[in-house]
């Protein structure tokens, strides 16, 4: 589907009696679908649940631009398939394994084992209520 | 014309979309429904090994004891369309050209450079990373040898998903060991046809004088014979064909009994037809009407059908007036209607400039039409829609075990616990 029509057709040029300087500039709204490039494959959503994450900013109900692409990276905040859960932390890498730095004080990391996936790694965030 | 043909094709396509946002489903045995939740369409290796059948009736098999832990599932279709989507553009990106042959499989160009196995398994390993599918994949000199070969790499595990049927000596091999009926264009009929001369491999099939294939088969089994000796008569389509027609016909979700459910059925697939041809610029000279009860269940059977030249249109209030027009004849009462439909043929290129003899606004229907659509793209499909379409819908699709549309609605993502 193309173009969204504005309301009565407006969009800063039609006017009826002086025409618009603006004519010919107009660029319409601007497209997150776009900003944040999620037409690409390996684009996703991913919605955060819980606190944890808060000291790095990421809160409850928060969505995460998730990226499939990008090879997980040290200090990364990233998507994993765990023991059948859906997880979101930090990845640390001790001795070539990757773990998963629990974001709560006091809480232990953990290690990333054979058998689960790093899903994705978050490139972006949006917070769709404050 | 290249080289070298590919065919790229998801393991248990429809499950493996189900299992790439469930992580709990991963080595569980995960069967997806037909519409209306009726049978297996697609089955998991584990689900397989259960001896569940491709088609086996849910209705029949869900409360067998030994089934109890199997995953079952409504078909997502906004799901598993999105994630063939991601499919093509990961293999879009990095070939010269690709066909998207069905939801699951899609034709390549191998024409490119370099060591093709590689490419291959580099090809599954990016579709899987990136569109969280496995695959197989096969590849030959033609559309028919590729398809062969991605069905060799599904049975045969040990392949790890490849195989290559480039070597006409590696083809022999397997053409003697193989059924015809198994390849691409063979259908059951012409198996058993074949079988019937003696005709049961591939090699026995190639060796048919290629004139008797033809007179035997039609010019298909002559094209199907060059196609297995590797001289490829089927090009890459890049773009499918325009349609000749569109139609939009369910099995109702429960059996239609009244005549209210039936208008607003037949009214709802009218609208679902008008969007389907405004979405694609076009619109239809030729409708067709037609419904029936279950030839299956015993019940009686009772099929009527009728159809008319109409005024070229895309209007949804304008298509459902025709359906309403053409409906009320085919009615009987007291029957347990299992079906219903809209066909429509005749399609030309949507224009905007009146025409001849017309009845309706153009340009005031297109504005109409545009905003219903924006809405529904906007706000979901259905949002906005004609009272005559109903409102319960009681007659509507059953899909008791839907997942959650992941990838095209904000609020049905995946979630992830912060750890």
């Amino acid at each position: 589907m193309g173009q969204q029509e504005p309301p009565g057709g407006y969009t800063g040029a039609e006017t009826t009696g002086f025409v618009s300087p603006a004519g010919d500039s107009l660029e319409g709204p601007i497209d997150l679908e776009v900003a944040l490039d999620l037409r690409r494959p390996n684009r996703y959503l991913v919605r955060v649940s819980g606190d944890a994450l808060r000291e790095h900013g990421i809160l409850s109900e928060d969505i995460l631009v998730t990226d499939a692409a990008i090879p997980p990276r040290v200090g990364a905040v990233a998507i994993v398939m765990l023991h059948g859960d859906v997880v979101v932390a930090r990845l640390a890498l001790k001795d070539g394994t990757w773990w998963l730095q629990s974001g709560r004080r006091g809480r232990h990391s953990v290690a990333v084992p054979e058998d689960a996936e790093i899903w994705g790694v978050a490139t972006a965030l949006v917070r769709d209520r404050m | 014309m290249p080289s070298t043909y590919g065919l790229i094709d998801g393991n248990s396509f429809y499950c493996s979309a189900e299992r790439a946002f469930a992580p709990v489903l991963r080595g569980a045995a995960v069967v997806v429904l037909s519409n209306n939740d009726g049978c297996a369409i697609a089955r998991t290796a584990e689900a397989k090994a259960l001896g569940i059948k491709m088609g086996d009736p849910w209705h029949l098999i869900r409360e067998r004891r030994e089934l109890r832990d199997v995953r079952w599932f409504s078909s997502n279709y906004p799901l598993y369309g999105d994630m063939s989507r991601r499919v093509y553009q990961v293999l879009a990106e990095r070939l010269p050209r690709v066909e998207p042959y069905s939801i699951d499989e899609m034709f390549l160009d191998l024409d490119v450079p370099g060591d093709l196995r590689r490419l291959c398994q580099e090809l599954r390993e990016v579709v899987r990373r990136i569109a969280k599918i496995p695959t197989c994949v096969g590849w030959g000199p033609t559309k028919t040898i590729a398809k062969l070969a991605n069905g060799i790499a599904k049975d045969h595990p040990e392949l790890d998903g490849l195989c290559d049927l480039t070597d006409p000596l590696v083809r022999a091999g397997w053409y003697e060991r193989l059924g015809i009926g198994g390849v691409w264009g063979i259908g059951r009929r012409t198996e058993e046809k074949l079988a019937q001369l003696g005709i049961r491999s591939i090699a026995d099939f190639l060796a048919l004088d290629p004139r008797m294939a033809r007179d035997l088969l039609t010019v298909v089994g002559g094209r199907v014979q060059e196609e297995l000796r590797g001289v490829s008569c089927l090009p890459l389509q890049l773009m499918a064909a325009p349609r000749k027609g569109l139609a939009v016909t369910r099995s109702f979700g429960r059996p239609v009994l009244t005549w209210r459910d039936m208008r607003e059925a037949v009214a709802a697939y009218a609208a679902r037809a008008a969007e389907k041809l405004r979405a694609e610029g076009m619109e239809a000279c030729h409708m067709q009407v037609f419904l029936h009860t279950n030839p299956h269940d015993g019940s009686t059977w009772y099929s009527a059908q009728r159809s008319a030249r109409i005024e070229p249109t895309s209007d949804t209030l304008a298509l459902i007036g025709e359906a309403m027009r053409l409906l009320p004849p085919l009615w009987r009462d007291g029957f347990a209607y299992a079906k219903a439909g809209i066909m429509l043929t005749d399609l030309v290129p949507a224009r905007q400039q009146a025409r001849m003899f017309q009845t309706r606004d153009p340009v005031r229907s297109a504005k109409t039409m545009a905003a219903l659509d924006a809405v529904n793209e906007r706000f979901g499909r259905g949002t906005l829609r004609p009272l005559a379409t109903g409102i319960t819908r009681s007659w509507g699709t059953r899909q008791q075990k839907l997942s959650q549309r992941y990838t095209t609605r904000i609020e049905e993502i995946m979630r992830a616990t912060a750890l």
